[in-house]
């Protein structure tokens, strides 16, 4: 069991997932978030409240997508936790409305 | 589709800590979405991985939709459709005849906590079975232990408030893993972690909440009680006692003194517990120096032989340190003891007839192979599936299977004790019905609106004592009330808790707090008024004299029949009932302990239905130390057979130090047929612990062996 961040997180961190977070999963990567699957518990809080719908559990991934979940297992070790909501990254706005949200 | 989407008010039916407020979205009558009440201060908007598909859930394709009559042998699941018509002429007929035959204690009611409700839950079948005049079920399988412990010691006081646990310096997390099963309180934690709190796990294994604590003490399992003793006696050599608290609230000290001076010093508690020295020291100090501390007691400690007396010793600790004095500073177990519910008007102890006998149902194997005169002939499960819950369940299953035993079973699905059942009766879930939801992990009542119509002939629990009691003869008034009239007539408006509140304002708003007082001014006591028979908190318990005692809501709010066993008026630690310590001859054939907790995506056997359920939880494991895995040649992902006398399960060999040298840990709660056709409680004695009739899960022995 796994939920996982996918590319539409790319240069977006809108971060409002991390504060729905009940054991802060989230690590903060330096374009993208990952959730760290040692961490996660599956509760699902955070899936509905990616503005850009970048947040899958493992069971509802698309096929070409399933390797992110080794992406998120690999990369959430490297990056710090994070779990307060921060401002997005530049330009986030625009790639929203780029990807149809 | 198009049409207006509704919203109602839920509250989690579940047997758990939190008791989250729910909202149903409803569209064309549909169940939508399930979701957590963002406004809910325990909730905060999310719910669990349990309760993460429950919309769906309700619209399961497995779910009994009608009442159903057995047409194969027992156990084959061969079933026709028969109208609760002909179901209930068909159980009354059968009970009369048994009642004239052997006389109504010849039946049983199996009820637990399958859904936690005032009306449709533990106590649901109360008046009806004592009205009919059955055998008073006794209903102990969690925390009956530790209700009578806590009880002979703090007395029925609701605690420490878990919102004011923001302002505690030290959590002590004490036999839970509360990422797992009390999901909600762990922001609280992180926020008092944010404050500079400190966060201790006690717990034999490694778990996900021990992994994310400050500081984690791996004692052996069934030593709970020896290492409170051994960090009192730290408290006391050391002078670190809170002697004003001490002289003035509480009882008993100069014994309980004696005790721990002359028994339980730190060498000898070291070596029960397997803690060094100096473990037990510095949580001492840590304990007594660090304020407000405060203890969140799970209700792993009680399921040992000794595990009511361990529940003794911890209740003891705060009071020796005067933790009680601040706000975040105490204990908590279960706020429930302070609900202002109508518990003699919902169970009807007057019904019953003086000198009618208890049955333990957690003992429910024993029970229908043991009791004679008369014995039970048909037994009645709701709410429960004791085949999955219950102690020694092979022996349970062999006699479920027995043609002279008319079981009928009322339930969502074909559970492990459902397909033994001559009628299924089918069941309403939550969304499907009106329910006051009570809570024993936060202070909150929790209104649960009926949102949908129950698929088929499914009903509530409520409604199926009313159909029932009808067909029983049974003209009481009790029977003649709608849902929302019983609701109302159970629950205590006139308590200074519920000032201002009546149902309709329940119902409008979702839900009340019943703490009293603000989480930054709750402050139980800070000047004794526990509510014990002393109004101390009692080292020596003042209620010993009558011997052991189940607390009345677990056994119908029956007093008479008690078991009376002798108790130790101070508290003590026993060595299990089964280790390799306190039973060589036995662990020379099974020489590892096991503890078999609670899944993160089950509740107990509920959801372990659901596909998806068990590709969250991942398939039954066999966690092993390096060490007992080397010794039996086992690798990493074999498939190992745990077994013993009484009977044996398979499943997946995970190789970790996450467990201790000599224990293995088997998650409870999946289901035969999704599990080579057993689990975990096959193997698990039905024996008590100490207080309470709590069952004994974490004393047993067992041996490991690769499946070849």
């Amino acid at each position: 069991m796994t939920t996982v961040v996918t590319d539409n997180c790319l240069k977006c961190k809108f971060t409002e997932c991390v504060s729905s977070c009940p054991v802060s999963a989230f690590r903060a990567g330096e374009e993208m978030l990952f959730i760290d699957p040692d961490v996660c518990i599956d509760c699902g809080a955070c899936i509905s409240k990616c503005p850009v719908k970048a947040i899958f559990e493992d069971l509802d991934l698309p096929e070409d997508m399933t390797h992110w979940v080794d992406t998120n297992a690999t990369e959430s070790k490297k990056w710090p936790k994070i779990s307060a909501k921060m401002p997005p990254m530049d330009g986030a706005n625009d790639r929203k409305v780029a990807l149809g949200f | 589709m198009g049409s207006e989407i509704k919203i109602f008010k839920g509250g989690c039916p579940q047997d758990c800590p939190d008791t989250c407020a729910m909202v149903f979205s409803v569209q064309d009558g549909v169940l939508t979405s399930v979701t957590g009440n963002p406004e809910h201060p325990i909730t905060r908007g999310g719910l669990c991985v349990k309760l993460k598909d429950f919309a769906k859930h309700h619209y399961n394709p497995d779910r009994i939709l009608y009442p159903q009559r057995r047409v194969g042998p027992k156990g084959s699941g061969q079933y026709e459709r028969i109208s609760w018509e002909e179901a209930l002429k068909e159980i009354s007929g059968k009970w009369n005849s048994i009642i004239d035959d052997y006389g109504s204690q010849a039946i049983l009611n199996c009820c637990y906590l399958g859904n936690q409700g005032v009306i449709n839950g533990l106590t649901s079948g109360d008046a009806f079975f004592n009205r009919l005049g059955a055998t008073v079920s006794e209903k102990t399988f969690c925390a009956s232990g530790s209700s009578t412990g806590y009880v002979m010691t703090i007395g029925p006081t609701g605690g420490v408030d878990p919102e004011s646990f923001v302002y505690s310096k030290l959590i002590v997390i004490w036999g839970q893993n509360t990422m797992s099963t009390n999901l909600h309180q762990w922001p609280i934690y992180q926020e008092a972690r944010a404050k500079g709190a400190k966060i201790v796990v006690i717990d034999p294994q490694r778990t996900r909440t021990a992994k994310e604590a400050d500081i984690h003490i791996r004692l052996r399992p069934g030593t709970d009680a020896a290492f409170a003793l051994g960090v009192m006696n730290v408290l006391i050599t050391e002078n670190l006692v809170d002697q004003d608290y001490i002289d003035k609230y509480t009882h008993g000290y100069e014994e309980l003194k004696g005790r721990v001076l002359s028994d339980y010093g730190v060498e000898r508690v070291s070596e029960i517990t397997g803690l060094t020295v100096e473990e037990i020291q510095s949580f001492a100090r840590l304990y007594a120096t660090i304020q407000p501390c405060v203890i969140r007691m799970g209700v792993a400690p009680e399921r040992n032989r000794n595990g009511g007396q361990s529940i003794r010793a911890i209740c003891s600790l705060p009071a020796l340190v005067g933790a009680w004095r601040h706000v975040g500073g105490g204990l908590l177990e279960m706020p429930l003891w302070e609900f202002p519910l109508k518990y003699e008007e919902m169970s009807r102890p007057d019904f019953i007839k003086p000198g009618t006998r208890v049955a333990n149902i957690t003992q429910l194997g024993k029970v229908l192979e043991e009791f004679q005169d008369p014995p039970i002939k048909s037994l009645f499960v709701n709410n429960s599936n004791p085949v999955s819950q219950a102690g020694h369940s092979s022996k349970l299953e062999s006699h479920l299977k027995k043609d002279d035993l008319f079981l009928v079973v009322s339930e969502h699905f074909i559970t492990d004790t459902a397909k033994y059942a001559d009628i299924l009766l089918p069941a309403a879930m939550q969304a499907e019905q009106l329910e006051v939801m009570l809570a024993w992990g936060h202070f909150y009542l929790t209104y649960n609106e009926k949102a949908i119509e129950p698929p088929g002939e499914c009903v509530s629990n409520s409604e199926l004592f009313r159909r029932l009691a009808k067909a029983m003869g049974f003209t009481d008034s009790y029977w003649d009330r709608s849902d929302y009239e019983m609701l109302n007539d159970f629950i205590d408006w006139s308590s200074p808790r519920l000032e201002g509140w009546n149902m309709e304002k329940l119902r409008e708003v979702g839900y009340v707090s019943l703490a009293g007082a603000t989480p930054d001014k709750r402050l139980p006591h800070a000047e004794g008024n526990f509510p014990t028979p002393t109004g101390k908190c009692e080292f020596l318990t003042t209620q010993a004299d009558k011997g052991n005692f189940v607390v009345p809501v677990w056994r119908s709010m029956y007093e008479d029949m008690q078991p009376g066993e002798p108790i130790d008026p101070l508290p003590e630690w026993l060595p299990m009932r089964e280790s390799p310590q306190s039973n060589p001859e036995l662990a020379k054939k099974y020489p590892l302990n096991i503890v078999t907790p609670k899944a993160h995506a089950f509740l107990n056997s509920q959801y372990a239905n659901e596909r998806n359920q068990r590709h969250r939880q991942g398939e039954q494991t066999v966690t092993i130390h390096p060490k007992d895995a080397e010794a039996r040649g086992i690798q990493s992902g074999e498939v190992v057979r745990v077994f013993n006398d009484r009977g044996s399960f398979q499943g997946k060999a995970v190789i970790s130090d996450d467990t201790l040298p000599g224990l293995v840990v088997s998650i409870l709660g999946y289901w035969h047929e999704h599990n080579n056709g057993s689990a975990v409680n096959s193997i698990s004695s039905n024996e008590f612990s100490n207080l309470g009739h709590a069952p004994s899960f974490s004393d047993n022995l067992v041996q490991v062996e690769l499946v070849v």
